[in-house]
């Protein structure tokens, strides 16, 4: 085999395969910016049955997951407190307990979770199940048009995963700082002072408007990523199933990315 | 898209009272968010009416936006902005609340301390509570400690300290050799010659030494038999001298010197009775000589008398002679 022929198709494969995902990528940002402008657009919202599709799929997002979520989530976060302040203490550095507290639970891993739990629970199956619908319409008779299937499914799922993993994350945040209080204080409204200033402290305006984004923009990652990529066709304009760990990858690969920014932001 | 998309494969079944849960949910979350906004400017103390207080510092490392300020445990201020003013020292502008001011005093101490463990803290101190209350924007100089600034200098101390120890406990070094000495010497110690041996060097001049100290022996017993003698003389002396031991009757020196004295003290005696006599016979041969120098001025008196008489007598003959002219001579001697 000549090795300059094969030195060539690797490298005409590897381009095109780059190609394709930035393609890809690029598709996830415009389906994304698409479905913004079309959510901030008071016209989109204009006939009751888009209205009742956006609430229902907001619910739909949300409710089931509520309870397991707040569940685990409260788990979690009670694990993490008591390792923190127990080793905090035993190092005589219970003072800083409530810093390292909120910064790494609230700040960085409730986020992280909510949205992947959301992302795990919510946005991935329906993405699959947006897919497997376009599959059949398209075997069917045909597959509607671009902003009836945006205004139609994309946006009520979107709005839907982005309103989940913000409720979500809020209220995984509230019981952790209660949680934390009782933990750190007892049952005792005397700490209450002292607590909030600690809060306080943490929250500067720049780590609180990094929290802010930080959340906002994971929320948008587990709406778009999954749901562009599934309403993205094949090269033969078909809509095969496609891997969900593929997607799950996908959307892992873009959330740390935002967390890695976020602590840039936060910490450099 | 309107709304006659076509729905999805298996519709799932319908909500009941979908829009107002949903609604539930969506004020839920504006209620969560708008309460946290709040928490947190309220937790930063946006809310809280505020007096300044700048502290002037040399230097501002680990003080940071944001960390408080603390008078007996209780953060009563919060640092709101950190600048460098045009003579090169830091000012830390320190939002004080207004409720919490009283405790700051036109007296009052303020300190930064920068632990080993930790961030810098900044501590205000309050002696006199009665004193007036700290104006709002007053500046004050903060006193600095920094105890990681002491390690360098513990540091540099210690090596050196170090530095001196390993060149004190070196194999060459003076210590390591006196030790071998004291060594060698307390080997010696232990040896045949002794101490001796270590202080005479040799064997030869030990043994010296110990003949040396041998004569010295007999020339102190040949010492303790003279001073027997000498006090067998001593005793002679005492009885010879002063009787002491003596037989009755066998005079002794001091008792006869005793007596001799007793006489000579009444010869003394009988010698001023008759010097006392002496000076009444002087008295008298005073007497004797004032009379003396009085008959001596009489006789000055008696003289010129006499001579008056003789001129008398002279200018008498003188008459007679010429009244008598048988005189031969005219002249008269007077003899």
């Amino acid at each position: 085999m000549n090795p300059v022929a094969s030195l060539q198709d690797a490298l005409v494969r590897w381009g095109r395969s780059s190609l394709a995902s930035v393609l890809a990528w690029w598709q996830v940002l415009h389906l994304g910016a698409e479905i913004i402008v079309l959510a901030l657009m008071p016209s989109s919202y204009r006939h009751a049955a888009v209205r009742r599709d956006v609430l229902e799929h907001i619910y739909r997002a949300t409710a089931p997951l509520m309870t397991w979520f707040l569940v685990l989530s409260a788990l979690a976060s009670l694990v993490l407190i008591r390792i923190v302040v127990a080793t905090a203490m035993s190092y005589g550095l219970s003072q800083y307990a409530l810093e390292v507290l909120v910064r790494t639970l609230v700040l960085e891993l409730i986020p992280l979770y909510a949205a992947l739990f959301v992302a795990v629970r919510f946005s991935m199956p329906a993405a699959q199940q947006v897919r497997r619908q376009l599959a059949e319409w398209r075997s069917a008779d045909g597959v509607p048009g671009h902003q009836e299937l945006l205004r139609g499914v994309l946006l009520p799922r979107a709005l839907g995963s982005v309103f989940s993993v913000l409720l979500l994350a809020a209220l995984s945040c509230l019981i952790a700082l209660v949680l934390t209080y009782f933990n750190v204080y007892g049952f005792s409204p005397w700490g209450l002072p002292g607590y909030t200033r600690s809060v306080g402290a943490v929250f500067s305006p720049a780590v609180s408007l990094i929290f802010v984004l930080k959340t906002l923009f994971f929320s948008l990652a587990v709406a778009f990523v999954p749901m562009a990529s599934s309403a993205q066709p094949d090269a033969d304009g078909a809509y095969a199933r496609r891997s969900d760990m593929s997607e799950f990858a996908r959307l892992l690969s873009v959330i740390l990315l935002l967390e890695v920014v976020s602590l840039m932001g936060n910490y450099y | 898209m309107s709304p006659t998309t076509p729905p999805l494969d298996t519709p799932p079944e319908p909500v009941r009272n979908l829009e107002f849960k949903a609604a539930l949910l969506l004020m839920l979350l504006v209620l969560l968010v708008a309460g946290s906004a709040l928490y947190v400017m309220y937790a930063r103390g946006v809310f809280e009416n505020t007096q300044r207080l700048v502290l002037v510092s040399d230097d501002s490392e680990g003080v940071v936006v944001g960390m408080d300020m603390t008078f007996a445990g209780f953060s009563i201020g919060r640092v709101s902005r950190i600048e460098l003013a045009e003579d090169g020292n830091v000012r830390i502008l320190v939002d004080v609340p207004v409720k919490d001011a009283k405790w700051l005093r036109s007296s009052s101490v303020f300190t930064m301390e920068k632990a080993l463990v930790g961030g810098t803290k900044i501590r205000a101190y309050s002696g006199m509570l009665s004193d007036p209350p700290l104006e709002d924007g007053a500046e004050r100089e903060v006193l600095r400690g920094d105890a990681a600034a002491e390690i360098p200098r513990l540091m540099s101390a210690v090596r050196d300290l170090l530095d001196n120890l390993t060149a004190l406990t070196g194999e060459d070094a003076p210590l390591a050799q006196t030790l071998a000495n004291v060594q060698d010497v307390t080997g010696r110690l232990k040896g045949p010659q002794g101490g001796l041996g270590v202080l005479m060097g040799n064997e030869a001049d030990a043994r010296q030494v110990m003949v040396t100290l041998e004569r010295a022996n007999a020339l102190l017993a040949r010492v303790d038999a003279l001073a027997a003698r000498v006090d067998s003389l001593v005793a002679n002396a005492d009885k010879q001298v002063f009787g002491q031991g003596a037989p009755e009757g066998q005079g002794a020196l001091v008792p006869d010197l005793r007596a001799a004295v007793q006489q000579v003290t009444g010869l003394l005696g009988e010698a001023r009775g008759t010097l006392r006599q002496v000076d009444a016979l002087l008295v008298e041969a005073q007497g004797i000589a004032a009379n003396t120098r009085t008959a001596t001025t009489d006789l000055d008196v008696l003289r010129a008398q006499v001579e008056t008489s003789l001129r008398k007598v002279d200018s008498l003959v003188n008459d007679i002679n010429r009244r008598w002219p048988f005189a031969r001579e005219t002249e008269i001697e007077l003899k």
